[in-house]
């Protein structure tokens, strides 16, 4: 088949550059500047798809982002993309696209000719069904999803990569029609910093199908000129292809820019989309009108179509979508694409004008051609299968309510209509504004607006060419001024444009039938779901009010074309069925996004290695050399263990903990949180932070300490040591870094302002290697001379100054193995060096490097816990066993003191910390094991607490666990029992949490 | 910090192991929108202290040959020290003198509540240089950097902003590059993610 639609006169396509594409497996040929919509209909497809609810066949009706029907797969495997409409895919040599619905294809497709699933689908389906039986909802939906469709979702990653921009302007103009185009150029001139957006191929919008002359010229030839002057302005950036898909809070826009989409089914080089985030100052919106289509029975067979696509494939795309049109009506403006066929040279078999005795300009324009005009006459039904045969005619009373009169049938194989136009207020509605009926334009109109916005041309329904360039204009003068930019008065003179003058329409959604609605054929309201007008009624009948309930139970406007085209006449359709006005039925919400959008762009290039920031030790490196398995703690990358061989984690971690406590290990600590406090006042804020006092720590010295919330309960701990008179640091754990930071400022800015303090992290700034276990101080002495470090000048809880690996270091001996440590700090750019160092001065006792894994044994042999493993923010130092850590005689008060007397922090039977010894010594407790007294109680049974920590210890033989339960402290020798979701039961015994040198001997040497 | 070398064998710089690394075009094929290079200051200081103290204004003044910002969002420079406003009591001084030199120098000449903390391990300074570098800082933050084109006094300006999913100090520089400095333990993350923003037109950590 060739291109039978194609005429001699080619808008704005140029017909020597063809291209090949392939739909739905058959080869066509279009040519450059054709969208798939355009070429499909110069070749003279009909069937584009099947409808979702009762498979009927469906042709194009639009030739936008409104289109219901022509919902399309493009190409197969990894980059196929779903639910595409065939008006906004341009065409590219050798594009490959199937229709989504239609099984098993769109031309002969069995769930038509089964032609059940409307019976068993009326509106509300889904609720009734969930309702009642409920047993058979899985059988339904297995058959909805096979029938249903809508597209498929690529089985392979996406292979095209994605963008996110962040941009700042003065001035964002949204649609680049007539009014968006004057407004940017009004906006550039004052030299506002704008941008401007058009979801379009090229700048234009309704102007690219236009005959209108504009200063003498035609359409085109004004937009060409207001293009270059725009593209003169370094201030304006022109985003075409580009949706303004989100209009969110503080003017924060989103802009969805398809960069490649049309040069094939992957992105050549670069980007495939952008989404552009834009923060304006002020905003104009200029996104012009969608028509609205009239609702007859069978409106839904491929050939009708809206007037003003008609007109735009004819003007545009050069191509003639049929022989014989017949243009229904309810309105003048409608009467252009009856001209535009005329001109094509094809045939005008009648206009069908609802109104009686219509006399504007255009109309009179078409008598003048001896074009057949029934007034007072409505086209009441469609008749065909594939395509449209023939137009049912009736004459219709004045209101257009009722079928006054004998029905005609007019032989045609397409069926234009129009009911007017509505203002396209998405956006301005996104911003919360309410959108206002306006009973003269018969449109909604945006509502007051709610930011830094205004609406120009057609979206504000300003529907007429001359008075949408003045408002556009305007506007844009005006948000320029309100930017900062400019008098605010409009600088270029306006072009001159002869205006017809249009009579008013009439008021008419629903064409009567000489049927009632609910026996007349299906009156389509939206064509990709299948809700028909008789759906709305029966929606009514059965109860339903509010527009919000009836859209949700028929799905009205829930397609991928969010009811672009049919959601202002299932109002009217529903607010005739309440017997009430439409202002007073109001419209749905229009929410972002206002056409679907990708993921890909959304996450733009935040994804696999750069999804989450990987924080490095200075030694990162080497631990990746040493073949370390990583754990995430935070963003942190921390060595979980080093294994050997073919060992596994179990015997790496066995390992590691047997060396650390027999001869040394190593340890990269360097991602505790670490924080620099200095100030006359330090050691007094400082004493107010933790439960303990620090008023006479002298330089030289430790102390480990927890912090409380206001409520008493845990909330980080670590070691803070006295650096000098009035200078400490502050170790907390890795995870609480930043948020203990964020607390002392909090206190220190908002409490206490009269304590001089301040406060600097330098997590980053120094690299901690402990050297840990009983010949830790041999190893340290090889490389550190300048530092004593005997038991009686260096002991437990001491720091030092000093030079280690011939770089300057501080050294403490705090301890988390209950070993000898020295725990080393240098700064980072010397980390690795430092770390070499001791791991070569450590050979000859067979140092051991070990990760967090071996980390949480030793100290869970310590019976040392871990702040957010042990303790979940319910837990008071008392609960920890850890009283001797609260200061009881401290001068003032400390955070959380007064909490910990509160009734319920002091009642018996609390969750309290003790060892757990199970009985079988090598089953280890899954942690968060709840506990019980009794195993064989009936469900629900007596919780008495959870299992914490539970690791399996090579040292001691066996495996040991850290709980909290129930009074446990008076409970020492009592065998409790965890369940498992297995069924099987582990027995413990309840011990001290200490499990190792209870008397602390081994890091006190 | 002991007077090491800091050209020494065993210091290792926040982007030691990314040296070298390009992305998109090979660096001798075509330019590069994308120069990063990584600075070798001296030290870098973290100062708090009462900017409406005159003493300690004086004393910093004397010792830096500079005066400290109090604009939000400023840093003044000799060329040799920056100093950048990072709050009202707080500033990050760079510096070519080693920390222990100027640190000293500053404990001399200030006197009272002020805070001195040596952060040169946990910070480095990238300079990203090349046509590309305003369409990165775009990709990689909410932060309105165009506005600050027209700013060319002596006193320029900064900010600590979002950087992609880190934070960054942003500073622009006389000659219309910028500066990046950032936190030691995100440097790789931020050294990958300008390999990726910087693809489309070539992107060169330098070696």
């Amino acid at each position: 088949m060739s291109q039978i639609n194609r005429l001699p006169t080619c808008g704005r396509t140029d017909p020597s550059q063809t291209i090949k594409f392939i739909f739905n497996g058959k080869t066509y040929q279009g040519v450059a500047g054709d969208t798939l919509a355009s070429a499909l209909l110069a070749n003279g497809v009909n069937v584009v798809g099947r409808s979702f609810k009762y498979s009927r066949p469906r042709g194009i009706v639009g030739h936008g982002m409104e289109e219901p029907n022509g919902i399309i797969q493009l190409g197969s495997g990894a980059a196929t993309v779903p639910n595409l409409k065939v008006t906004q895919v341009e065409l590219y040599e050798g594009l490959e696209a199937s229709s989504v619905n239609g099984w098993p294809n769109v031309n002969f497709d069995l769930m038509g000719i089964i032609g059940l699933f409307g019976r068993l689908m009326p509106p509300g389906f889904y609720y009734k069904t969930f309702m009642y039986p409920q047993k058979l909802w899985m059988t339904y939906e297995h058959f909805i999803r096979k029938a249903a469709g809508l597209g498929k979702t690529p089985v392979e990653a996406d292979p095209d990569t994605y963008e996110k921009i962040n941009q700042h302007c003065d001035v964002l103009v949204v649609g680049a029609g007539p009014a968006g185009l004057v407004a940017a150029l009004e906006a550039g001139l004052s030299g506002a910093r704008v941008i401007i957006a058009d979801e379009q191929s090229e700048f234009g919008g309704s102007l690219l199908a236009s005959n209108e002359l504009i200063d003498g010229s035609s359409a085109s030839d004004w937009v060409t000129s207001i293009n270059s002057q725009l593209e003169s302005l370094s201030n304006v950036q022109r985003l075409r292809r580009s949706t303004v898909f989100g209009y969110y809070d503080h003017n924060f826009l989103t802009i969805l820019e398809r960069r490649t989409d049309h040069l094939g089914l992957k992105a050549v080089s670069g980007p495939r989309q952008c989404m552009h985030r834009v923060r304006a100052k002020q905003v104009v919106l200029a996104t012009g009108a969608f028509e609205r289509p009239l609702v007859f029975a069978h409106n839904d067979i491929p050939g009708v179509m809206q007037a003003s696509s008609v007109s735009t494939y004819i003007n545009r795309f050069g191509v003639a979508p049929g022989r014989k049109l017949v243009l229904a009506t309810n309105n003048d403006n409608a009467y252009r694409t009856a001209l535009d066929w005329h001109r094509a040279g094809r045939d005008v078999v009648a206009v069908v004008d609802s109104r009686s005795s219509p006399s504007g300009e255009l109309v009179e324009l078409v008598r003048g051609l001896g074009i057949q005009i029934f007034d007072g006459c409505g086209v009441i039904e469609a008749k065909g299968s594939k395509r449209v045969r023939s137009a049912l005619v009736a004459p219709l009373n004045s209101e257009g309510t009722k079928v006054v009169g004998a029905v005609q049938s007019l032989a045609c194989d397409l069926i234009a209509s129009s009911g007017g136009w509505s203002a396209v207020i998405h956006l301005s509605s996104h911003t919360g504004a309410k959108p206002v009926w306006d009973e003269k334009i018969v449109s909604f109109r945006p509502g007051e607006s709610k930011q830094q916005e205004r609406s120009a041309g057609a979206c504000k329904g300003t529907f007429g060419l001359s008075d949408g360039l003045l408002e556009g204009a305007t506007a844009g003068a005006e948000a320029a001024q309100r930017a900062g930019f400019g008098d605010g008065v409009v600088q270029r003179p306006l072009p001159a444009v002869d205006e017809v003058v249009e009579q008013p329409q009439q008021t008419l959604f629903l064409v009567p039938h000489t049927k009632p609605t609910s026996r007349a054929p299906s009156q389509f309201v939206d064509f990709q779901l299948d809700v028909s007008a008789a759906g709305i009624e029966l929606a009514v009948l059965e109860g339903f009010e509010s527009v919000e309930h009836v859209k949700r139970y028929t799905a009205l406007g829930f397609g991928t074309d969010q009811g672009k085209l049919g959601n202002i006449n299932g109002m009217a359709i529903l607010a005739n069925a309440l017997g009430q006005s439409i202002s007073a039925t109001g419209t749905t919400i229009f929410r972002p996004s206002y056409t679907p959008t990708t993921f890909g762009a959304i996450a733009g290039r935040d994804i696999k290695d750069l999804f989450d920031p990987e924080r490095y030790t200075a030694a990162h490196r080497w631990h990746v050399e040493q073949g370390a398995a990583f754990e995430d703690v935070g963003q942190w990358k921390r060595p979980w263990y080093f294994p050997q061989g073919n060992e596994t984690m179990h015997q790496a971690v066995n390992r590691e903990c047997l060396a650390v406590r027999n001869s040394v290990g190593i340890l990269d600590a360097s991602t505790l949180g670490k924080i620099d406090i200095q100030g006359p006042d330090a050691a007094e804020f400082i004493t107010r932070m933790y439960t303990n006092s620090y008023l006479k720590l002298a330089p030289g010295k430790c102390r480990y300490g927890v912090m409380l919330k206001e409520d008493g309960m845990i909330f980080d701990d670590g070691v803070c040591a006295c650096l000098a008179d009035n200078h400490y640091l502050m170790f907390t754990t890795t995870g609480g870094a930043a948020g203990v930071l964020a607390w002392l400022e909090l206190w220190q800015q908002t409490e206490w302002p009269e304590l001089h303090v301040y406060f600097t992290s330098v997590t980053d700034h120094w690299a901690t290697a402990t050297v840990t276990g009983p010949n830790a101080r041999k190893v340290v002495a090889k490389v550190c001379s300048d530092i004593d470090l005997s038991a009686d000048n260096f002991g437990f809880m001491d720091w030092r100054n000093g030079t280690v690996a011939g770089v300057s270091a501080r050294v403490f001996r705090i301890s988390f193995t209950g070993e000898l440590s020295y725990e080393i700090n240098v700064s980072a750019n010397y980390g690795r060096h430092v770390w070499e160092k001791l791991i070569e001065a450590g050979a000859e006792f067979d140092i051991t490097p070990y990760g967090t894994e071996s980390m949480h044994v030793l100290r869970a042999e310590k019976g040392f816990i871990i702040v957010g493993q042990d303790t979940d923010g319910s837990m008071t130092p008392a609960d920890m066993n850890m009283d001797w850590v609260v200061g009881k005689n401290k001068a003032f008060s400390f955070i959380g003191k007064r909490s910990l007397q509160r009734s319920d922090s002091v009642r018996e039977n609390r969750k309290q910390l003790v060892g757990l010894k199970t009985l079988n010594p090598t089953s280890v407790l899954p942690e968060g094991s709840q506990i019980v007294n009794d195993p064989t109680q009936a469900i629900p049974m007596a919780m008495q607490g959870h299992v914490t920590s539970s690791y399996y210890s090579a040292n001691m033989g066996y495996s040991i666990a850290l709980a909290v339960v129930k009074g446990g402290l008076n409970r020492m020798g009592d065998t409790v029992h965890c369940p498992a979701a297995d069924g099987s039961v582990i027995a413990a015994e309840i011990v001290s949490s200490v499990f190792y040198d209870p008397k602390g001997e081994r890091q006190n040497v | 910090m002991s007077e090491l070398d800091t050209n020494n064998s065993i210091m290792q710089s926040s982007l030691h192991y990314l040296k070298g690394q390009y992305s998109g075009t090979a660096p001798a094929n075509a330019e590069l929108g994308l120069t990063v290079t990584e600075a070798s200051h001296g030290c870098y200081l973290n100062l708090r202290g009462d900017a409406n103290n005159a003493d300690f204004a004086a004393g910093i003044q004397t010792v830096l040959g500079l005066s400290l910002p109090t604009v939000s969002g400023t840093y003044h420079s000799d060329g040799s020290t920056m100093a950048c406003w990072l709050g009202p009591d707080e500033w990050m001084l760079v510096s070519d003198q080693t920390a222990e030199t100027l640190q000293t120098a500053l404990r001399d000449a200030l006197t009272g509540h002020i805070s001195i903390v040596d952060v040169t391990g946990g910070q480095t300074q990238l300079n990203l240089r090349g046509s590309s570098v305003p369409l990165v800082l775009k990709k990689s933050g909410g932060y309105d950097f165009e506005a600050w084109s027209v700013d060319d006094a002596p006193t320029r300006r900064c900010v600590q902003t979002n950087f992609a999913k880190a934070t960054a100090l942003v500073s622009s520089n006389a000659d219309g590059s910028f500066d990046l400095t950032i936190r030691r333990s995100f440097a790789d993350y931020i050294a990958q993610w300008l390999l990726d923003a910087g693809k489309e037109h070539g992107c060169l950590i330098q070696g």
